[in-house]
């Protein structure tokens, strides 16, 4: 392994590693999965709603989202994607797209067409429950965003929200010592969180004067963990880590 | 129906407390606060704290000063302003 560069593929298969296990024969399989390797400007759409998709798309550096404009320019932004996640895992199985994935900086995406993704998942059935199990975490993921968005003041809010950004990406080994990528703009958080801009810039600066965090160059640092952790009563449950460090 | 404004002082946990009550016959129908220095670009701007009825909208814009704010509010009440 020393010298050996990594695969192309090697951030989806750290990250199914962070949720569940893969032998040798598993992983290789991924690895011999035939991809199409894309760079990608920020903002630019990957699948759009109404979209009939023929292939799914992995992260490979970057960060991407799932989102659905309304009407008057409204958008919801459903979640945030890094490295190694696979957004649009569902068209596998529900092609056409209710909603549109699309980065939010330069990325390095892999395309890899369904079929391929279907013949993966039926000669390997651990990595289909990999896969399935991703989901379901996903599903929990979208779960807690609700309890959020509908009864979580903002303060709690936004703070929840980045326990949860921090540790998905300590947990593929983006992120680490309390300091993480958030490489995002305050608008993008509004649209997350269904706040204003406007709050968003209350929440931060109150964030900082409480000295919770600091928000600088699109790093976070949390300086204080347990409190943040506190003031969001958040729990890391939700997140189904197999591996965590202590936080 | 006419609106009318009412200074007034808001706590937003924040820096921005400046504000007017708007009134249209009476009926409190939003609640306008200036940015202040910590939102950059968009300080001095006028923010819809909070919308009552018909302006309690999820998405109003910012606005340049309180006269926009008002010919907005108005629309969303299906008002013309007099004098405007």
């Amino acid at each position: 392994m020393a010298a050996k560069l990594p695969h192309a593929l090697y951030p989806l298969i750290r990250k199914l590693e962070s949720v569940a296990r893969l032998s040798d024969a598993e992983r290789q399989a991924i690895e011999r999965l035939p991809v199409r390797v894309r760079t990608l400007t920020a903002r630019q759409d990957i699948v759009r709603d109404g979209d009939r998709a023929a292939q799914c798309c992995v992260i490979l550096e970057g960060w991407a989202c799932r989102y659905k404009f309304l009407s008057e320019g409204r958008r919801q932004i459903f979640s945030f994607h890094i490295a190694g996640d696979i957004p649009d895992l569902q068209s596998l199985h529900i092609p056409l797209m209710d909603h549109s994935l699309g980065t939010m900086t330069h990325a390095t995406v892999a395309f890899v067409p369904h079929e391929s993704m279907h013949d993966l998942t039926a000669r390997f059935p651990t990595i289909a429950a990999a896969l399935w199990r991703d989901t379901l975490i996903d599903a929990a993921i979208f779960r807690e965003w609700l309890i959020a968005m509908g009864r979580r003041p903002a303060f709690e809010h936004l703070a929840h929200l980045f326990c949860e950004l921090y540790l998905k990406q300590e947990a593929v080994g983006l992120a680490g010592d309390h300091r993480c990528p958030l490489p995002i703009t305050q608008t993008d958080l509004a649209d997350a969180t269904g706040m204003t801009a406007v709050h968003i810039n209350r929440v931060l600066k109150e964030m900082r004067g409480r000295g919770l965090i600091t928000l600088h160059r699109q790093t976070l640092v949390v300086k204080a963990w347990d409190e943040l952790v506190r003031a969001s009563e958040f729990d890391a449950t939700y997140l189904h880590l197999q591996r965590r460090a202590a936080g | 129906m006419t609106l009318h404004l009412q200074s007034v002082r808001v706590a937003t946990s924040s820096e921005d407390s400046s504000g007017q009550l708007v009134f249209a016959d009476g009926f409190l129908v939003a609640v306008l606060v200036q940015l202040s220095g910590q939102h950059g670009a968009n300080a001095g701007m006028w923010f819809l704290e909070a919308g009552f009825g018909l302006t309690a909208v999820m998405s109003a814009p910012l606005f340049l000063d309180v006269d926009a704010a008002q010919d907005w509010i108005g629309l969303h009440l299906g008002i013309k302003r007099v004098g405007a």
